[in-house]
């Protein structure tokens, strides 16, 4: 992607700053704005103690501990994440070409299906741990997801 | 060579072999539990997959979890560290089924040592002496008795399954083989599945003495110096050192021999390691560990080889070139084992925050640790913390060093083993060298003004 490698070079700082600024002034926990190759991230809450203590590790670490401090601002917003029970692949549909189970702004009940996650061959369903509106689809189809890793957020209904 | 590895261990033995992979060239991943997110062996790997919660059954022992891990990541083999699943001949074979390389023996081999009653067999039809005892496994009382007849007594019940003490009684004379038997084969039943036992004669007064062996695809095999492993509590090994003190030249080529001779018979490929006793002046066969060993770098120490980068070349299908200058001792190494256990409370695990952490340096140290300052660490695994090794030009240097490192080592916030080999390397009959493995069971340990001290048990406090 030739054209994003040049984006990427100018940072957007004065975007960043009003961010910043918007994220401090309405007491939201992050807010998240993606342009292409490009994501920018702003979270109200510091470094927690025991990261700041550990050596520095190399990206795919940092991403994944990024994750649980997002998760975290996420969570005081009052959103649910659906976390994955197991590693494998994640895809958002029963089969290739048919319709997700879920889209971003469905209502589902506890117990309803939203995805598979894939381990050595087995489709294992995973479903809705809450009732609520699907917020965010946080994995990418087709993709590699680890146990633990948060798949959907959830508002749950009151 | 293999072109990615995903480790499936944790802590020291994780980061051991990620240095290794890193040496070569090769690409590693981590895989790692909720509860090891700020672990060494994460952070250090080129790729880290969360492959379950703390309880190693649900992590470091699921099977599925980690094939998962290797299929996403792209790994093409699989190096299993010790423990865990690295002997695990079910997981070789999955490993076998779906074309991961798994960086060991077949899990043929390593089904046939990990039965230990078909291991003597083995052994014994190789030449290699085994300790007077049954021929397999022992299917009743009166069988234990008929061996007891032959062999004398005491006599020691053995489960088949495994090793580490559990499942094992001895018998002093024929009327206790009867509970004994039934005790030993019900324990066994319980911790391993499989109730069959075997009996050996019972040695007294013995060292546990073993040979490190490599093998590749070519035929190739080679055996190492010795290492005495007779320092252990409840049969978990304290401290290791290669060259073994004070052994006879022609039991030392006997040994080594003997481990030639069973690796040829089972057409061994990769690192193990094949365990005797020697007792009176004589060895017998114990067992074969088919993986990479805690002890293995007081090895590498004296023989100048990197066994963890020779297995993974073995695996990669390449030729083993370990020149022959690297099978005779150079100098005398020794590794102590830091443990998370209070020596002063009965040895309680320990578990929490390392406050502070500055190991050792200088000429001739080696450290292996997956410790940092602010780790915390966690209460579900084992307690090995850190391994000093110490190398010298002859044992009696090694112990001057070890001295020095053991009293440079600082580690704040836990408890450790640290004091109680510094009480060991003080111990006279230690510093002469060639004890036996009740070493620490005929001592105290004493606490003298904050320093802990052994004693022979009965003798008068300084």
């Amino acid at each position: 992607m030739p054209q994003d490698e040049t984006r990427r070079e100018v940072l957007p700082f004065e975007e960043v700053e009003r961010l910043v600024d918007l994220v401090r002034r309405s007491g939201i926990g992050e807010i998240r704005v993606r342009q292409g190759d490009v994501e920018i991230s702003v979270k109200a809450r510091a470094e927690t103690a025991a990261t700041a203590g550990a050596p520095k590790g190399a990206a795919p670490q940092d991403a994944a501990a990024a994750e649980t401090e997002e998760l975290s601002a996420a969570e005081r917003d009052g959103l649910h994440p659906v976390r994955s029970p197991l590693v494998g692949t994640f895809y958002r549909a029963p089969a290739p070409g048919e319709e997700p189970y879920v889209e971003v702004g469905d209502r589902v009940k506890a117990g309803e299906i939203l995805c598979i996650v894939e381990a050595m061959k087995l489709m294992n369903e995973i479903a809705a741990d809450v009732s609520g509106e699907v917020v965010e689809v946080l994995a990418e189809n087709a993709g590699g997801v680890e146990y633990d890793q948060p798949l959907f957020y959830i508002r749950p209904e009151e | 060579m293999v072109g990615k590895v995903l480790v499936a261990n944790r802590g020291e033995i994780a980061l051991r072999v990620v240095r290794a992979c890193r040496e070569l060239g090769v690409r590693s991943v981590a895989v790692y539990s909720t509860a090891d997110a700020d672990s060494l062996h994460r952070m250090l790997a080129d790729e880290a997959v969360c492959i379950g919660p703390p309880p190693a059954s649900g992590s470091y022992l699921n099977v599925p979890a980690i094939i998962s891990a290797a299929e996403l990541t792209g790994a093409d083999a699989i190096h299993p560290g010790y423990g865990f699943l690295a002997e695990n001949a079910r997981f070789a074979e999955i490993c076998e089924r779906v074309r991961l390389k798994f960086v060991g023996p077949s899990s043929r081999v390593i089904a046939r040592m990990g039965d230990k009653a078909e291991a003597r067999k083995v052994a014994r039809e190789a030449g290699v002496p085994v300790t007077p005892g049954s021929d397999g496994a022992c299917e009743s009382v009166a069988e234990v008795r008929r061996v007891g007849s032959e062999v004398g007594y005491p006599l020691v019940i053995k489960a088949s399954a495994a090793g580490g003490g559990k499942g094992m009684r001895v018998v002093r004379d024929e009327a206790e083989v009867e509970d004994a038997y039934r005790e030993a084969s019900r324990e066994a039943t319980a911790h391993f599945g499989d109730g069959s036992v075997y009996v050996e004669k019972f040695l007294e007064k013995l060292r546990h003495v073993e040979v490190q062996v490599l093998a590749d695809s070519f035929g190739t095999r080679v055996a190492f110096p010795e290492r005495d492993c007779s320092i252990q509590r409840r049969y978990q090994k304290l401290v290791e050192e290669s060259p073994a003190p004070g052994l006879p030249p022609e039991a030392r080529e006997g040994l080594t021999s003997a481990a030639i001779s069973l690796i040829d018979a089972l057409g061994y490929e990769g690192a193990g390691t094949v365990e005797f006793v020697f007792s009176d002046g004589d060895f017998y066969f114990i067992e074969m560990n088919t993986r990479l060993q805690v002890e293995h770098p007081v090895t590498e120490m004296v023989s100048g080889v990197d066994l963890v980068a020779e297995q993974l070349k073995v695996a990669s299908g390449e030729r083993l070139e370990v020149p022959d200058e690297a099978l005779t001792p150079n100098g005398h190494a020794i590794e102590f084992r830091i443990n998370a256990e209070d020596p002063r409370r009965n040895f309680l695990p320990q578990a929490g925050p390392v406050e502070f952490y500055n190991p050792p340096g200088g000429p001739g140290v080696r450290v292996d640790s997956h410790l940092y300052a602010g780790y915390k660490v966690p209460p579900y695994y084992d307690s090995l913390l850190a391994k000093l090794i110490v190398h010298g030009a002859d044992r009696e240097g090694a112990v001057r060093r070890g001295m020095r490192a053991l009293d440079e080592f600082a580690l704040v916030g836990l408890e450790t083993t640290l004091p109680l080999h510094l009480a060991i390397l003080e111990d006279e009959e230690f510093r002469r060298g060639g004890v036996n493995t009740d070493f620490l069971a005929v001592r105290e340990l004493r606490n003298e003004s904050g320093l802990l001290r052994l004693a022979t048990a009965g003798a008068p406090s300084a």
